[in-house]
């Protein structure tokens, strides 16, 4: 506590990191953790030629990457909660849209993902293997996964408080942080604040990475597998857990039905937010909302210790 | 569950099957998937007294075996992809009857909120950020260059 916290701050797997530190982190550690990060992104990139996932987009079968499992068994966990709206082999629906590899943005119209991917992909005997051409996107919870290896190699090198913020999805050690809920319409207003301590709050929402369709009309990232289309009904995703993989594969669900049920089996707590401006969440939420007074149920966010409501 | 009754009367087994994706049409928007107009696994379940047959000939123009056929099909609603199952009996190349059952997702949604949503809320009113006092803001990941640039882009193209 007696240093100036110190920020660094890079781009990297297309988005911006900030990661603050009570001391500066030695050249070392850094590049330790820029390797890191760049080990995964080669296995895990959909966005570039020479991963591991790219080299898959014919079929065949590689070595596992380390993290395979523990991303794919989360994933088929949210794709069984989801009755199939979130599925592994994604990538081909994003590229169909046009939020591939070259961000061309060009809209072909929607693809339906594969839905028998259970049975084309596999990733238990030390392979991950695709009998078909299709293309692996870890999505969302890769990048909670990668967030939890650079936590760990910083924890490891540095002891005290430490951040890791890959742009919006955040995991936090030591002294509690106030994290504000980005209102998804207006970057410049929060619905609300929640108090995190030695955990991850990881978020989703549609409003910025879309682009415009072939008809004018606004597509985003977040896709429903078993249309190929983006989610209409929700706008943005929060949730707490310990680790930001399983906070971020909690935002994933919160997008479909089956996502509130499977928080519950696994004690996240979340909020999220309708497109047309309606607010929920989970029961014994820790969120402080900034909502009206016309709360539909009981069990209205928390205490409100820190609410700054006036 | 949904339960329509349907098709008294007899009609042929290609007329009843592409019937059975024009219900998907009705019922909703974009019909999504296609199986619906696949006869496939004869269905064991069914309360049908008709011997379950073998499976669906493949091609158009054959004859159908005897038996009862179920399949699914799905159309897209802004909340969910809605299922209905379609059940089939034939006999001679003749529907003798049809069914079909659907289980709404969105009643399951309802389902979920008593159970497992805390709370909801019509409005937020939201904050300022610059009025209240948090460490950091989280909220859909920050887009990089190579993104912004292509946006503006196809904006620039679109506008010209």
């Amino acid at each position: 506590m007696t240093a100036a916290p110190v920020p660094w701050r890079f781009d990297a797997i297309g988005t911006t990191w900030e990661i603050v530190t009570e001391r500066a982190l030695p050249a070392a550690v850094r590049d330790e953790v820029t390797g890191r990060i760049d080990a995964f992104d080669r296995e895990w990139s959909r966005f570039r030629a020479d991963s591991a996932v790219s080299a898959l987009r014919g079929g065949g079968a590689i070595p596992a990457p380390e993290d395979a499992a523990a991303m794919l068994d989360a994933l088929a966990a949210l794709s069984e909660a989801t009755g199939g709206a979130v599925n592994p082999l994604i990538g081909g629906s994003l590229d169909a849209l046009g939020y591939d590899a070259g961000y061309s943005f060009h809209d072909a119209g929607p693809v339906a993902a594969p839905g028998d991917w259970r049975e084309r992909l596999s990733w238990h005997d030390g392979h991950l293997a695709l009998s078909q051409p299709a293309t692996i996107d870890v999505g969302a919870l890769g990048k909670g996964r990668l967030v939890d290896l650079v936590l760990a190699a910083l924890q490891q090198a540095m002891p005290g408080d430490i951040t890791v913020d890959a742009g919006g999805d955040l995991a936090v050690r030591g002294r509690p942080q106030r994290i504000g809920l980005e209102h998804p319409f207006d970057p410049r207003r929060v619905i609300g604040v929640w108090e995190v301590t030695d955990a991850a709050l990881c978020a989703s929402a549609i409003n910025r990475r879309a682009w415009p369709s072939a008809t004018g009309a606004t597509l985003h990232h977040v896709l429903d597998a078993r249309t190929g289309q983006p989610v209409r009904t929700i706008a943005a995703t929060w949730a707490v857990a310990p680790d930001a993989m399983t906070a971020d594969a909690v935002t994933t669900a919160l997008f479909f039905d089956g996502g509130p049920r499977l928080a519950h089996e696994w004690g996240v707590q979340w909020v999220r937010m309708t497109t047309d401006g309606r607010v929920e969440w989970s029961p014994g939420c820790g969120a402080d909302l900034f909502v009206g007074t016309d709360v539909e149920r009981g069990n209205a966010p928390a205490s409100r210790p820190n609410s700054l409501e006036r | 569950m949904i339960r329509t009754a349907l098709a008294s009367r007899p009609v042929r087994a290609g007329a009843a099957l592409t019937a059975v994706a024009g219900i998907a049409l009705l019922a909703g928007c974009a019909p999504t998937a296609s199986e619906a107009e696949e006869p496939t696994t004869p269905d064991t379940g069914s309360s049908s007294t008709s011997d379950t047959g073998s499976t669906g000939s493949d091609s158009g123009s054959g004859s159908y075996a005897d038996g009862t056929y179920t399949a699914e099909g799905s159309y897209a609603t802004p909340e969910s992809v809605e299922t209905i199952t379609v059940t089939v009996t034939l006999q001679d190349d003749i529907v003798t009857d049809v069914e079909v059952t659907g289980d709404p997702q969105k009643r399951e949604s309802e389902q979920y909120q008593s159970q497992f949503i805390g709370g909801i809320a019509d409005v937020v009113e939201g904050q300022d950020i610059d009025d209240i006092q948090v460490s950091r803001v989280a909220g859909s990941s920050l887009t990089s260059g190579g993104f912004n640039e292509a946006i503006e882009t196809i904006k620039s193209e679109a506008a010209s």
